[in-house]
């Protein structure tokens, strides 16, 4: 019953946002003006050889934080400025607009990567030596940003500063996923083996396993505050 | 009612006194370490350990606002926080100086000294969002759940990450081998040292939770949301 | 149900709203709420609700065999339409009370959806495509109506439920009210005489 409100949560949020395109129109303008100003200022060959790695692994995770933070609030706050809040706290259980709108913010945080991660590549000419690893780092990296991101801006939607906030309450939260995942991505780049990566990885599940219980218990304190 | 009276203020400020006095001219430098440097350990260590104490006692007052719904529970988290960070920039300035004398360089990114940049920040956030909001339950509940979720996270970069890259941080107190190796002089003003500065953060604490009690029934009577 | 209110009072920060005050819903009576414009009314019915924390006292509801439960327990059990109630602007109306009704873990039919629509006035076919933003406040007004009796509510909280409703409207304020009674109680607070008099109990803040 639970799953299925859930479902239904996400779902109107998906059919709201592609009657608007605010949210999506937002996050991948500014993820892409960020990838012209990078790819433009950096590029491809400036870099030296052993540099590129590390530099440009920094690089992906700072294009994919920021955008995160420029439109992953929207989950809540939204809802609190438009007044329907009040209707939702009624109807729907707590647990199920929790993971309905972790849902939402992992899909649109998916579009993103999925437009983003290509591009960066290609414009950076960033090789890729472990994809496998890759993907995994990209999809625990992207997890852990969802699930921080989604109970941060539960909280800051019941604030007067919202948009201001949010990124100031996310990122110590989210600098622990982030190293991982920049290292991972660094090793992902350079070697083919597997295991090389595991220690990254393993953090990251760790992190994204207590974080998602962690805010889906907490997240009743905040919903009905 | 005084927080401690005055045998209880006496005996710690001569126990502060004796204890930096033994800091410095009883204890013998430790080998292995440039010059005099081993002896910020008598300092470095407590104000470390009392910025993760007030952390904890940050979170745990915090669990306990939400599930009792008593102010008094909020008073005690934000005094702990406050004076957290207090400490926290004590712990980081000692560290720094210690890394300027052992490796020339005040600031390089060792896995300890992030750590305690990101305890730091989440201190800030904490104290920025307790001033972004006016209503007072709203913004215990609020703060108290970003407490708790701080400290889930705070954890991995703590103890996870400096696993991931080489520190070039002392050994902690108590080694990897499971043994304090230290001569029992240093021991001995280490120990002192650390007693007497969780008794002058208890009193602190005891001060600050207090104090924001008063102010907060204050402003309570006088019917405006600031004193 | 009854939902019994027990010394309930609510303050923000330092200014009490209301209470600390005691009642009960009976099944089959309609409770009025009246009071000037500031007297906490609109707060009332929203800690009533659940929406928000009593400062002292308590809010729950009895079953008949006087079973106990929190107002956050029983789900659906409460019915609210107050000023602060929006629905999604991006929505249709349609859209709105099935999104409502699945997430309440009660889903209606389409057909079943469109009478509830009917019911309040607004006509289902011609709002068919329409999206809830492009209603008029009268119609908005209806439609949260609807809202409020989709779950079958045991209580229902009606807070100025006749704000921008013409002659119409108002019938369907009143008919509502009516086909309450017949499956539980109801709490309307309101500065209108004509609402007031439907009250079967009166509380005056």
């Amino acid at each position: 019953m639970i799953l299925r409100a859930a479902a239904a949560v996400f779902v109107k949020d998906l059919r709201t946002e592609w009657r608007t395109r605010v949210a999506i129109n937002a996050l991948l303008l500014f993820a892409f003006s960020v990838l012209v100003l990078v790819g433009y200022a950096v590029g491809p060959t400036r870099l030296t050889l052993e540099d590129r790695p590390v530099v440009n692994s920094v690089l992906l995770w700072i294009v994919l934080f920021f955008s995160a933070m420029t439109g992953l609030s929207r989950a809540f706050v939204n809802e609190e400025e438009t007044g329907t809040a009040a209707a939702l706290r009624l109807s729907a259980p707590p647990a199920a607009v929790f993971l309905g709108k972790l849902l939402g913010n992992l899909a649109l945080l998916g579009v993103v990567m999925a437009v983003v991660v290509p591009l960066f590549l290609a414009l950076m000419s960033f090789g890729i030596a472990a994809p496998g690893l890759f993907l995994a780092v990209l999809a625990l990296g992207g997890v852990g940003i969802a699930a921080a991101s989604t109970f941060i801006a539960a909280i800051v939607a019941k604030t007067a500063a919202k948009g201001a906030l949010f990124a100031v309450l996310a990122t110590p939260l989210l600098l622990p996923p982030l190293v991982a995942a920049v290292t991972g991505t660094q090793i992902a780049a350079t070697q083919p083996d597997l295991v090389a990566g595991l220690d990254a990885v393993r953090l990251l599940f760790a992190y994204d396993g207590l974080m998602v219980t962690a805010s889906f218990f907490l997240f009743d304190a905040v919903w009905r505050e | 009612m005084q927080v401690l009276g005055t045998a209880g203020k006496v005996v710690l400020g001569l126990g502060m006194a004796v204890v930096l006095w033994a800091a410095f001219l009883y204890a013998h430098p430790a080998e292995s370490f440039v010059g005099e440097s081993s002896r910020i350990v008598f300092f470095h260590v407590p104000t470390a350990w009392i910025s993760a104490l007030a952390f904890l006692l940050a979170a745990l007052h915090s669990g306990l606002y939400l599930k009792t719904r008593k102010m008094e529970r909020d008073d005690a988290a934000a005094a702990a926080a406050r004076l957290g960070v207090l400490f926290c920039v004590l712990a980081t300035v000692t560290g720094s100086l210690f890394a300027k004398v052992m490796w020339n360089s005040y600031w390089n990114w060792d896995p300890r000294q992030t750590s305690i940049v990101l305890l730091l920040l989440v201190y800030g956030a904490y104290l920025g969002l307790r001033q972004a909001i006016e209503e007072p339950e709203r913004r215990a509940t609020l703060s108290a759940a970003y407490a708790l979720i701080a400290f889930v996270s705070v954890p991995f970069l703590m103890f996870a990450v400096p696993r991931m890259y080489a520190s070039l941080h002392p050994d902690t107190v108590i080694n990897a081998r499971g043994r304090i190796e230290m001569s029992p002089d240093i021991k001995l003003v280490f120990f002192s040292s650390m007693i007497a500065f969780t008794a002058l953060f208890a009193w602190m604490y005891a001060l600050d939770v207090k104090a924001t009690r008063l102010v907060r029934r204050l402003s309570e009577r006088a019917g405006g949301f600031e004193a | 149900m009854r939902l019994v209110a027990e010394n309930v009072s609510r303050a923000f920060g330092p200014r009490r709203i209301f209470g600390p005050l005691s009642f009960a819903t009976e099944p089959g009576r309609v409770l009025g709420v009246a009071g000037p414009n500031g007297s906490g009314k609109t707060t009332l019915v929203k800690v009533l609700a659940g929406l928000l924390r009593p400062s002292e006292g308590s809010v729950r509801l009895e079953g008949p065999a006087g079973a106990r439960l929190s107002v956050h327990e029983a789900a659906g059990a409460i019915g609210w339409c107050a000023p602060d109630l929006s629905l999604y602007g991006e929505l249709t109306p349609a859209e709105n009370l099935e999104f409502f009704a699945r997430v309440a873990g009660r889903p209606r039919a389409r057909d079943e959806v469109d009478g509830r629509l009917a019911s309040v006035g607004l006509d289902p076919r011609r709002l068919r495509s329409i999206r809830t933003r492009f209603l008029s406040t009268g119609q908005r007004q209806r439609l949260k109506l609807a809202y409020s009796v989709l779950s079958d509510p045991a209580v229902l909280l009606l807070d100025e439920p006749g704000s921008n409703l013409d002659e119409a409207g108002h019938r369907a304020v009143a008919a509502i009210v009516a086909g309450q009674r017949e499956r539980g109680s109801v709490v309307l607070a309101t500065n209108d005489p004509a609402e007031l008099a439907l009250a079967d109990e009166r509380v005056t803040l």
